[in-house]
């Protein structure tokens, strides 16, 4: 039976937002298909991973102060996940674990708490703290050629800038800063975005194109995933991008 | 001068309210409160204030606190509809106040939005206060619970009356240390029930100590993080517990504090914990335990929070669940009923709801007790299906309708009994659609 290995980071702390979603559907989407999916978490306290090891790592979004309390943790892993990167290990990163992967993070006082700097965009607290972008988000991005929609949920204060490859293109939202045009991050084997919802639930095309990318590197093949019933997902998107004009 | 002359104005316009046929609901606090936002000064009360905050629990805690004094002769000013902003509190001050501001009660009990505590208390004298829980809520409107928790912390740091809080809870427990130099705290525990678990089951917070990180270690969660934990390093969680709730029989529906028996017509560990948050509180105003056990085994509340009804012969338990534990909450008491049963889930996302819906993937739909059938409707439909879905009920046994009466016809076509969660928006709108079954 063929098996995707998934590493989730800090399960019990970056879990604000539903995120933990994701997972669920990965873990339903192979299942389905016939497919196993092997879910180890590591957090604070754990033995250390071997992020090669794995064909996809997911980190979600958290409280911020316990958000800090992981950074310190995380940030000693630099290394080994930066060559699990350049190796193509697949990772899927949402809003704070996003920031964290950049240079750094520039707080409201100006104080820089660091990141892995393993890509070279970086985030900036905006002034006023409350001032988010919050709210129902849809992007367009092209997937192995093919554009699709992409909708979720963007609640975030932190401005990010310097991106080389945007995850995609705004129609309604914000982005990566206030009225961006603009969303998150993208390498064939890196999504890192602020979309919440969780980001797979309504996107099983997306969903589709990370376990395609990670089990055709895994087995060396260009794989036909079989079909799923999608009608629920159709109709909330259809729903959805109806009422938001896109 | 000038405030006389406000209280007036009020005065006379709640007249003409009420000859208009109006209630008014928060209208007349907003005024006022537009009009000079220090008007809770000019208020003359003689009585006791409690205020009753948490996350969920508010209008059942504050309304069995009013109801028990009631039941004991008292007269009680409270605004039981849940109009808990400062708008609605001060409406309801209005409403009772003669016209140079006194108020003639003997005890003013209010629920109060948990973002509000040091608003309105800032110039109202509070005698009591209890502190439920806090839990993540729509956190596109209210942000993290740490900044809520923070604030309450800063308002607390100069209170010196009553404070009633659960000990359970590790955020709640730590204002207890806000102000060392106030000696009437009061903790509340409940012993672990039967269904309690050595692991988390439903998502919550607190997983750090609040005074020096420390991962908190817990002996048993009762639900969501609400259970017996305790700080490794500092400690802290080790507090001498008020009263204690043993015993719990939630399929009789009964517990005992300080060795009585209380019947209740409720059966989730949830409204232990708020009972026996409202049997601290009572007690501290000397309430005889006799009366106490006579109001608790009679109240209840008729607006979708566990309400029981028959529709049609039909069993039907309605709750209102407006974030991940208030839905946990239910699905507890639905799993811990074994007889087969269909769920209608009724999900919207309009303004005051939260908008961002993704905390219904914090609801654990994992292993649902004899569920033969699952309907949703509201205006994410569609979302609570891909939810249930994706947590393996079987996709042929859920239906979504966005429109609610057809939802609500297709579950009643069906003689099983019926389990309904709605969200906030949503709460009404669905109990009106079934009343008309009825
Ligand atoms: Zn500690």
């Amino acid at each position: 039976m063929k098996e995707l290995k998934i590493l989730y980071l800090y399960p019990d702390i970056l879990e604000l937002y539903g995120d933990f979603g994701n997972i669920q559907v990965l873990r339903y989407r192979l299942e389905k298909r016939g497919f196993k999916a092997i879910i180890e978490p590591y957090s604070i306290g754990n033995p250390p991973p071997n992020f090669k090891d794995y064909d996809l790592v997911f980190a979600g979004g958290g409280a911020d102060q316990e958000q800090g309390i992981l950074a310190e943790d995380l940030i000693q892993y630099k290394q080994s996940i930066k060559e699990a990167v350049n190796d193509g290990v697949f990772f899927l990163l949402i809003c704070g674990a996003y920031q964290l992967f950049g240079k750094y993070y520039k707080g409201v006082e100006g104080n820089i708490i660091p990141g892995l700097e393993v890509f070279d965009y970086y985030t900036e607290a905006i002034d006023d703290r409350k001032k988010r972008c919050i709210g129902n988000i849809v992007i367009e991005t092209e997937l192995n050629g093919k554009k699709t929609k992409v909708i979720g949920f963007e609640n975030h204060g932190g401005q990010t800038f310097n991106i080389s490859s945007p995850f995609g293109s705004v129609l309604m939202g914000n982005g990566n800063k206030f009225g961006d045009n603009h969303e998150g991050f993208f390498l064939p084997n890196v999504i890192a975005t602020y979309l919440h919802g969780p980001l797979l639930a309504k996107n099983p095309e997306l969903t589709d194109y990370i376990i395609k990318y990670c089990l055709d590197r895994k087995y060396n093949e260009d794989i036909i995933l079989e079909p799923l019933d999608d009608a629920f997902e159709n109709k909330c998107r259809e729903q959805l991008l109806l009422l938001y004009n896109c | 001068m000038k405030n006389f002359f406000i209280l007036l104005a009020m005065k006379v316009l709640h007249i003409g309210l009420k000859i208009a046929g109006k209630n008014g609901g928060n209208f007349l606090g907003k005024i006022a409160y537009d009009w000079n936002p220090n008007i809770f000064k000019y208020f003359k009360i003689n009585c006791p204030i409690i205020a009753v905050t948490a996350t969920n629990g508010k209008t059942m805690t504050n309304n069995a606190i009013g109801y028990i004094f009631k039941t004991a002769g008292k007269k009680v000013i409270s605004n039981t509809e849940g109009n808990n902003m400062e708008t609605g509190i001060l409406s309801t001050l209005l409403k009772h106040c003669s016209l140079t501001g006194k108020i003639k009660a003997d005890y003013l009990v209010f629920e109060v939005d948990e973002g509000y505590v040091p608003v309105i208390f800032k110039d109202l004298k509070l005698d009591t206060l209890v502190i439920l829980d806090f839990f993540r809520d729509q956190l596109d409107r209210n942000g993290e619970v740490e900044s809520l928790i923070l604030r309450i912390n800063d308002f607390l740091k100069t209170y010196t009356g009553n404070l009633i809080l659960n000990n359970d809870d590790p955020n709640v427990a730590r204002l207890g240390q806000a102000n060392p130099e106030n000696h009437n705290i009061y903790y509340f525990s409940v012993e672990k029930y039967s269904h309690a678990t050595t692991d988390m089951k439903e998502a919550g917070e607190g997983k750090f100590c609040p005074f020096c990180n420390t991962r908190i270690e817990y002996e048993y969660y009762q639900y969501s993080h609400i259970g017996k934990f305790k700080c490794p390093n500092c400690n802290y969680g080790d507090n001498e517990v008020y009263k204690m709730a043993k015993n719990i029989d939630l399929k009789n529906r009964t517990f005992t504090v300080d060795d009585v028996t209380y019947k209740i017509r409720f059966n989730s560990i949830y409204n232990i914990y708020n009972f026996t948050a409202v049997i601290s509180c009572v007690s501290l105003y000397s309430i005889d335990t006799d009366i106490i056990q006579k109001a608790l085994s009679t109240f209840i509340l008729n607006n979708g929070r566990l309400e029981e009804i028959q529709v049609k012969n039909i069993p039907t338990i309605i709750n209102l669940a407006k974030n991940p534990t208030g839905s946990n909450v239910s699905l507890r008491i639905l799993n811990e009923d074994d007889d087969e049963k269909e769920l209608l889930f009724v999900l919207n996302d309009n303004i005051a709801d939260g908008r961002d819906v993704s905390w219904i993937w914090d609801i654990n739909f994992d292993t649902l007790n004899n569920v033969s059938r699952i309907i949703t409707s509201g205006t994410r439909a569609y979302d609570i299906a891909i939810r249930i879905k994706t947590a393996g009920f079987p996709v042929e046994k859920i239906e979504p309708y966005l429109d609610l009466h057809e939802a609500v016809e297709h579950f009643y076509q069906t003689n099983v009994k019926k389990y309904v969660i709605a969200n906030y928006t949503s709460l009404q709108p669905t109990r009106n659609e079934i009343l008309k079954l009825k």
